[in-house]
């Protein structure tokens, strides 16, 4: 195993027991993260990206959900591991930023206790050491006069505010990995840039790996080194930031790209999408899942899922049969 | 023009705003309930008449300067009755709903945490004991379990009372444990034990509060049916609902005997009902904040 690799996941698998049968929310994604790269997991609703992201710290349901394959960071196995296994890397190995800082915030405790509680229960400090750091961590978050701040509530504070504090949360115990899950779609537009600058900046600066999970390529776009595109619980395509926006072969990353909007279009002009529906996760063909909505879809793509294969750059794989050609040119949006 | 900095206009915006006050009518309905408490505990010291005491040449006598609420059939001053009566009331209420609350909150809050089997089977166990009616129940058992005892009453009450609290701690926990903050203070290595003390019951609390004093108010009610079955605690000793019993034999002759027990009772059930309901109303973020 090399040391460069933060997290090695392989073949990961997460099954959930519904009343319709088992529903495979994430089925045989394999990739790994370096230390101090983002990641960013782009796919629509439903392709299974925030299951993937929590399966891969071991925060998948307790009940009705079987998780096989393998997901380990920094030399911990986290499938299969107890609660208190898990309890020993939550914070300080990986640690989370939610998609709406409306919600993942307690509303009845003030916000410097909430960061207060993370370093006196994981690290032990006392009282009076626990509130310096966590107003320093305020301050490294950019939240103006945290002293004042430090005795807020919640509802006191704006979205991204708000957001701003949950980051420090997740930064309390210097996590090796941050989970982002769409971490900006709870916010408007101009703080989500700050947001995601934000969260760039703190990656630098705390050397640590970010593993960003959008259906927002634009959000993607010029934060991440490397990209895997997810469908219906399946990786189809992934490679570094610049081979997806600008070589990719899967006719389902076209259609992502090219159903953002774009400023440069002209007013009313009608946004692209993609037609039809997401697969029923239920009912799976034995073909590849985007087949059904995919203009060069043959025969073959109905019958036989396509396997990852490698494109011509390094560390380029998609799945498709029928593949765009090489160079397929495509506006960044 | 600007006199402040961006910061001090800032700090002025988001000073949290006044809380809606909670009222006169509140504060009244509080002030009785404490009223109420008050008289409770200290009635042997306060200057009222025995009880117990029968007085054979003032029998019946309406409301007056001597006997404030007047007498009974025996003889009895009614005030000094409907205070010494609170304290059975009171207890059996508080008493009951305590244990109630002290086996059925846990157990709710944990089946609502942890779901899966657990919750299943206790869930589906609270829900068979919720379908048989309480008060028959509590009356099978209070007929054969002599003699009785103030302690037996409460016990019996307050575990036929561990279903409902189940079932409300449970419900109102559900809502707050799927809820983000939970499951953020989960990956930040919070220990269940944590999550259940920090995270779900403050949040629960202003349900659990006023379901506790309308619970009290129910427990005071189904304490009156009893009483009033005679099945709670043996006369001479006073209580609401066994006083209104005995007056019913001489209703005729003396409707202030069962008038002021009832009219205490219903004070009493009514300012608690409305005080739970207020806290509730009160604390519910959404309701107050749209």
């Amino acid at each position: 195993m090399s040391d460069d690799k933060l997290l090695i996941v392989k073949d990961l698998t997460t099954t959930f027991a519904t009343a319709g049968g088992d529903l495979p929310a994430v089925a045989g994604v394999s990739f790994d993260l370096a230390r101090n790269e983002t990641l960013g997991i782009v796919g629509e609703s439903g392709s299974g990206k925030t299951v993937l992201s929590r399966t891969i710290m071991g925060l998948q349901p307790r009940v009705n959900t079987t998780v096989t394959g393998s997901s380990i960071l920094d030399g911990f196995e986290v499938v299969g591991a107890s609660e208190n296994e898990k309890r020993t890397i939550w914070g300080t190995e990986v640690a989370m930023v939610f998609q709406d800082p409306m919600t993942s915030l307690n509303p009845v405790m003030r916000i410097g206790k909430q960061i207060d509680e993370a370093l006196r229960v994981r690290l032990g400090m006392n009282r009076k050491d626990a509130k310096a750091r966590a107003l320093e961590l305020l301050e490294l978050v950019g939240i103006p006069s945290p002293v004042q701040r430090y005795n807020a509530y919640p509802g006191q504070l704006s979205g991204g505010m708000r957001q701003r504090v949950v980051i420090a949360i997740a930064l309390a115990c210097s996590p090796k990995l941050l989970m982002a899950d769409e971490p900006t779609t709870g916010l408007d537009v101009t703080i989500q840039a700050q947001i995601l600058n934000l969260l760039d900046e703190l990656k630098e600066r705390l050397k640590m790996s970010v593993i960003l999970v959008t259906h927002d390529l634009g959000v993607v776009a010029t934060r991440t080194s490397r990209i895997v595109v997810m469908y219906a619980g399946r990786i189809v395509e992934t490679g570094t930031t610049r081979d997806v926006f600008y070589h990719h072969r899967m006719p389902y990353t076209r259609a992502l790209l090219e159903s953002s909007p774009k400023v440069a279009n002209k007013s009313h002009t009608r946004l692209v999408t993609i037609p039809g529906r997401p697969p029923n996760l239920l009912s799976l063909s034995d073909g590849c899942s985007f087949a059904p909505r995919c203009k060069y879809a043959t025969d073959q793509c109905h019958l036989v899922r396509p396997e990852l294969q490698p494109s011509i750059e390094p560390g380029h794989t998609f799945a498709c049969w029928n593949p765009l050609p090489i160079n397929a040119e495509a506006t960044l949006p | 023009m600007s006199s402040f900095s961006l910061e001090e206009a800032a700090l002025m915006v988001e000073r949290p705003e006044k809380s809606e006050p909670l009222g006169l009518f509140f504060w009244i309905c509080v002030s009785w309930i404490g009223l109420n408490v008050f008289g409770a505990i200290f009635a042997n010291v306060l200057p009222l008449p025995n009880p117990l005491t029968e007085n054979f040449n003032a029998i019946n006598v309406g409301p007056g300067l001597h006997h404030l609420f007047g007498t009974d059939d025996l003889g009895r001053d009614i005030f000094s009755r409907i205070v010494y009566g609170s304290r059975v009331s009171i207890t059996v209420g508080i008493g009951a709903i305590l244990i109630g609350f002290g086996i059925g909150a846990p157990l709710g809050m944990l089946a609502a945490y942890r779901r899966g089997r657990f919750d299943s089977f206790l869930t589906t166990i609270m829900y068979v004991l919720l379908a048989f009616p309480a008060i028959i129940a509590t009356i099978a058992v209070l007929s054969f379990w002599t003699p009785r005892s103030l302690f037996k009453i409460i016990l019996v009450i307050g575990v036929a009372s561990i279903p409902l609290v189940y079932r409300v701690i449970r419900t109102a926990t559900l809502s707050v444990a799927t809820k983000d903050y939970v499951i953020a203070a989960k990956v930040q290595g919070a220990t269940d034990r944590r999550i259940l003390m920090k995270e779900l019951l403050p949040n629960i609390a202003p349900i659990a509060v006023s379901f506790f004093l309308i619970g009290v108010a129910t427990v005071i009610t189904l304490e009156g049916a009893l009483a009033f079955l005679g099945l709670s605690v043996n006369p001479p000793t006073p209580s609401w609902g066994n006083m209104i019993n005995e007056a019913r034999t001489v209703l005729t002759e003396n409707v202030w005997l069962a008038f002021f027990p009832s009219l205490a009772l219903c004070l009493f059930l009514i300012a608690l009902n409305f005080i739970g309901d207020r806290i509730r109303s009160h604390f519910d973020v959404t309701e107050v904040k749209l």
